[in-house]
């Protein structure tokens, strides 16, 4: 299934665009999930490491705009945000 | 009594006078205005200015959460709270938030404004990316979110 991934903060220098679409297989975990923009950084910024690490420590959130875990398996075609660490104010 | 919003920049500007027109009431005693604005130095760089990016209807979410958290943290139950945050280019010296608080009196007030403040920094996903008088920008470090998940 297609999923849309709306950047925030420092994920949008993963693209001129102000999101990302990927092809996910159904009820693919959040943990599952990084590992697939993992391989797209590393197929599009040569594994480039700080991206990497944008990845790891950044959170999810659902189209409800709830924060989700892990474990959350992505079950229909939907749009997540990637949530890189906040420092507003 | 609560106002939220994400400003655009490119729309209209953050103004302490139209939260003062919001908190004002003679119900309370004390009043307390925060602004944060764009300082021109960080970690020994010369900044020339600050682009916000916001997750808008989270960041809404968590103002109305820590305001009604504050109910019970608190104990402040009777109570105005305005806060507004910028999105977009900001110069230096131009005002990314305001919070403005209004409470029977002067401690109440010094207390829920700090705990908003400390909260959105914690809680609110606002991210900022620093312009440099050398062309360079960066996107700032930051804190993971804290938050429940599900």
């Amino acid at each position: 299934m297609k999923i849309t991934l709306e950047l925030f903060g420092s994920s949008r220098d993963f693209s001129n665009k102000d999101h990302l679409e990927f092809e996910i297989p159904n009820e693919c975990s959040i943990k599952d999930f990084r590992k697939v923009l993992s391989n797209f950084i590393d197929e599009n910024f040569e594994g480039n490491a700080v991206f990497k690490k944008i990845i790891d420590s950044s959170a999810f959130c659902s189209e409800k705009n709830e924060i989700i875990s892990d474990n959350y398996k992505i079950q229909k075609k939907q749009k997540i945000g990637i949530i890189p660490p906040i420092g507003g104010g | 009594m609560l106002h939220t919003k994400v400003v655009d920049i490119k729309e209209k500007k953050l103004s302490i006078k139209e939260a003062e027109n919001f908190i004002s009431s003679s119900d309370f005693g004390a009043s307390i205005f925060f602004s944060g604005t764009v300082r021109n130095q960080n970690n020994d760089k010369s900044v020339v200015g600050i682009t916000y990016d916001s997750h808008d209807e989270l960041v809404i979410k968590s103002f109305e959460e820590i305001f009604n958290e504050s109910d019970k943290k608190l104990s402040v139950k009777n109570k105005a709270v305005f806060i507004e945050h910028a999105k977009g280019y900001l110069n230096l010296g131009e005002i990314s938030i305001i919070i403005a608080v209004a409470c029977k009196h002067r401690d109440e007030a010094y207390v829920l404004s700090r705990y908003i403040i400390e909260e959105i920094k914690k809680r609110s996903p606002i991210w900022k990316k620093e312009h440099y008088s050398d062309n360079e920008s960066n996107w700032l470090k930051g804190n993971p979110i804290l938050h429940e998940k599900i």
